[in-house]
């Protein structure tokens, strides 16, 4: 199929024009009746009809007995009724929907409710609609000002995710965001009845909106499908895979989730290998792996090795390079140019110019900070680094320094890889020790950050998990790259 | 017989796997090198000798019967035979054997023996959500007691079997450690690609199996021979 015709597709559902809401009460406390509040203070343009056997309005708008008595054909459908009653639903609304999400529970996760996800689906089938879960909890997508969490930004970022859980979907979106992932789109896909991960992965390619991709995924459903739309992608978008019920214990909690069948670790490793798609293990890796993909380009000719470690806290420094090299990431000592260059800046005592540059605060606030632009300049010009990993460790700063030196010393480092462009990845952990003063300083710092496309990570572990997934990438396309 | 004829032959006699004669025979449709071989009745004297007037010594024998899944443990397997003599000996003092004296036994294989050299496990299972996955590993510990093993999902490519060999702990082995000879990797990359390659056996017959085994595929500087090997019907 061509890109423009799954777009024209999935159009529906990732900007509808026409939103049915089913289980909207007249008192207007159920979640359906929040699911109208959400979309309307998010923007939402188009037109909504509550769905309600009697009431003649829901939230102050006019309501219609069933999907087959809107105005106009329906788009979108959302869904949250006892299970026993939507397979009804989606019979009177035949040929009228064009997706339908159902959020209710009590189907093919549960033994007595297979049945009923069998008559879901034969319903669905025979409207010819597109179904989404059973089992779910919605989709978030910002270009057609549809949300089903809380807080949702209205811009439309790069970042789109498949989620099997609704639970995990909304700690994605809200975690991502605070970490300053932005999102194209997020849809919870629950039991995946008919839309499977692969239909969605299908739309995500050929989405220009989307550069990265993401899931969380139980079971593959159609595994074979997915395997083969990878492996033709050839990587060309990111893919980063969290995947639930990997071991026989975390599989034993899957099948009672979301009705999974068995799967097997070694198949999704294999997957990776073979497509080039990378496998995390937590939910931060997942994000900590989206951000970083989101924020830099991958340079497939030279995959990342060479990185060089800069800031302030020894300990840390050592503990990281064995980490890197354990991730197979290269924290190499600086051969004699950089070291020169470096010797040259007559910095005092305490501080290390080999790689890792460890600088304690006693050196990073000289001359009010602005130190850090000299010595990241000659780490760019003469250390070549493929990527550069400032840390900064806000406790060392409080209480020792005025507020400006640690603003100076980002402020620089922010500065100086913008005059070297596209020559090494830029990274920057901010260390700070839970003290809210810090954590609200260190909020602004990133968002600074990350708006100008510099992924910031919490801890070096972090940082160097990530670039890892990012040298795995890397390495695919070098090796594969078409 | 073609392989959908040597599978159809299989489940019309009930079988769950097919025997070890026409798991080579499959084997060898798809370009698997297997050693050659006759299978004799008994112990007939000169019935054997005749037989096997055209195979190159040593010999290795081995009993066929449907109820004797673990042929060596039965005591039915026999290698280093320099004659037709030492056959017809090895044959009737296995037909003598408990186990296989109480069992349906179909005749008896005799192979010429496959030169010596590393012992490679090649494998193969339908995964349910991806269907079929072909494996690689060392022979011995390496697979049953480390499961240094390395699976990819069919069809494979030529890259795809350089990594699953390069991916083993005990890939130094195959680039030949410890004064040991190199192992010719690209024996055992053919026989990954005709197994589960593009063409390969399993996607050929991706249905019609649960398991498949290889064991051992002998890797000598003269070519990869599978000596054994086991194919579970689905």
């Amino acid at each position: 199929m061509s890109a423009q015709t799954v777009m024209e597709q999935y159009a529906p559902l990732f900007m509808p024009k026409t939103i049915a809401v089913v289980g909207a009460s007249t008192k207007g406390t159920a979640l359906p009746n929040v699911f109208i509040r959400r979309i309307r203070e998010f923007g939402f343009t188009g037109t909504i009809y509550p769905i309600h056997p009697t009431a003649s309005t829901i939230d102050g708008l006019p309501a219609f007995p069933n999907l087959g008595a809107t105005p106009q054909p329906v788009d979108y459908a959302y869904i949250a009724v006892s299970a026993a009653q939507v397979p009804d639903i989606l019979t009177v609304a035949a040929g009228r929907v064009r997706f339908a999400q159902v959020v209710s529970s009590g189907f093919g996760e549960v033994d007595e409710g297979k049945d009923l996800q069998q008559r879901l689906l034969n319903a669905a089938r025979a409207g010819g609609m597109r179904l989404l879960g059973p089992n779910c909890l919605g989709i978030y997508t910002p270009r057609g000002r549809i949300t089903f969490t809380e807080i949702s930004p209205t811009e439309v970022g790069h970042v789109g995710v498949i989620s099997q859980s609704g639970g995990l979907g909304t700690d994605i979106i809200r975690r991502g965001l605070s970490r300053g992932v932005k999102f194209s789109g997020l849809v919870t896909v629950g039991n995946c009845a008919d839309i499977a991960p692969s239909d969605l992965l299908e739309f995500y390619l050929a989405d220009a909106q989307t550069k990265v991709i993401g899931f969380y995924i139980e079971t593959a459903k159609d595994g074979r499908r997915l395997f083969e739309m990878l492996r033709a992608a050839k990587a060309q978008k990111p893919v980063v895979i969290l995947k639930g019920g990997r071991t026989g214990q975390g599989l034993a909690a899957a099948a009672s989730h979301t009705g999974s069948l068995a799967g097997d670790e070694r198949a999704w490793i294999a997957l990776s290998r073979q497509t080039g798609c990378v496998l995390v293990d937590t939910l931060d890796q997942f994000i900590d792996t989206l951000l970083i993909f989101q924020t830099l380009t991958p340079q497939p000719q030279h995959p990342t090795k060479r990185v060089v470690l800069f800031g302030n806290g020894g300990g840390t420094s050592v503990l990281a390079t064995d980490y890197f090299a354990r991730l197979g990431l290269d924290v190499l000592p600086f051969e004699k140019p950089a070291l020169d260059a470096l010797a040259a800046l007559k910095l005092p005592p305490g501080t290390s110019i080999t790689n890792p540059v460890d600088c304690p605060v006693s050196t990073l606030q000289q001359d009010n900070g602005r130190v850090a632009e000299k010595i990241l300049d000659e780490i760019y010009a003469k250390g070549r680094p493929e990527a550069l990993v400032i840390h900064l460790n806000m406790s060392a700063f409080a209480g020792r320094t005025p507020p400006e030196v640690l603003d100076n010393v980002l402020q620089a480092a922010l500065r100086v890889q913008t005059h070297y462009p596209g020559q090494a990845h830029f990274v920057l952990v901010l260390r700070s020790d839970g003290d809210p003063q810090l954590e609200a300083r260190k909020r602004i710092f990133r968002d600074t950050a990350v708006g100008l496309g510099i992924p910031v990570y919490d801890e070096m572990s972090n940082a160097g998990q990530a670039l890892a997934a990012l040298q795995a990438h890397e390495r695919f396309l070098h090796t594969r790259g078409s | 017989m073609s392989g959908a004829q040597l599978i159809a032959a299989a489940r019309a006699q009930g079988r769950t796997a097919l025997d070890e004669l026409a798991g080579k025979q499959l084997l060898a449709s798809f370009d698997v090198t297997v050693p050659k071989s006759v299978v004799v009745p008994d112990a007939d004297a000169g019935a054997v000798a005749g037989a096997i007037a055209k195979l190159k010594p040593p010999f290795a024998l081995k009993v066929m019967s449907p109820e004797i899944l673990h042929k060596s443990d039965a005591g039915g397997v026999k290698i280093g035979l320099k004659t037709a003599a030492e056959v017809e000996q090895a044959i009737a003092a296995m037909a003598a054997l408990p186990a296989i004296k109480s069992a349906r036994v179909e005749g008896y294989l005799v192979e010429e023996m496959a030169p010596a050299g590393q012992e490679i496990v090649v494998g193969a299972v339908r995964d349910p959500d991806f269907g079929p996955m072909v494996m690689v590993g060392l022979g011995g510990i390496f697979v049953e007691v480390l499961a240094d093993v390395a699976f990819r999902i069919c069809p494979i490519t030529r890259l795809d079997a350089e990594e699953m060999l390069a991916e083993l702990k005990g890939a130094a082995i195959l680039q030949g450690a410890r004064g040991r000879p190199a192992v010719a990797q690209d024996a055992i990359i053919d026989v990954l690609l005709k197994v589960g390659g593009e063409n390969g056996l399993l996607m050929k017959h991706a249905d019609d199996f649960k398991e498949a085994d290889i064991n051992p595929l002998i890797v000598s500087a003269t070519g990869a021979v599978a000596v054994d090997a086991r194919f579970i019907l689905s």
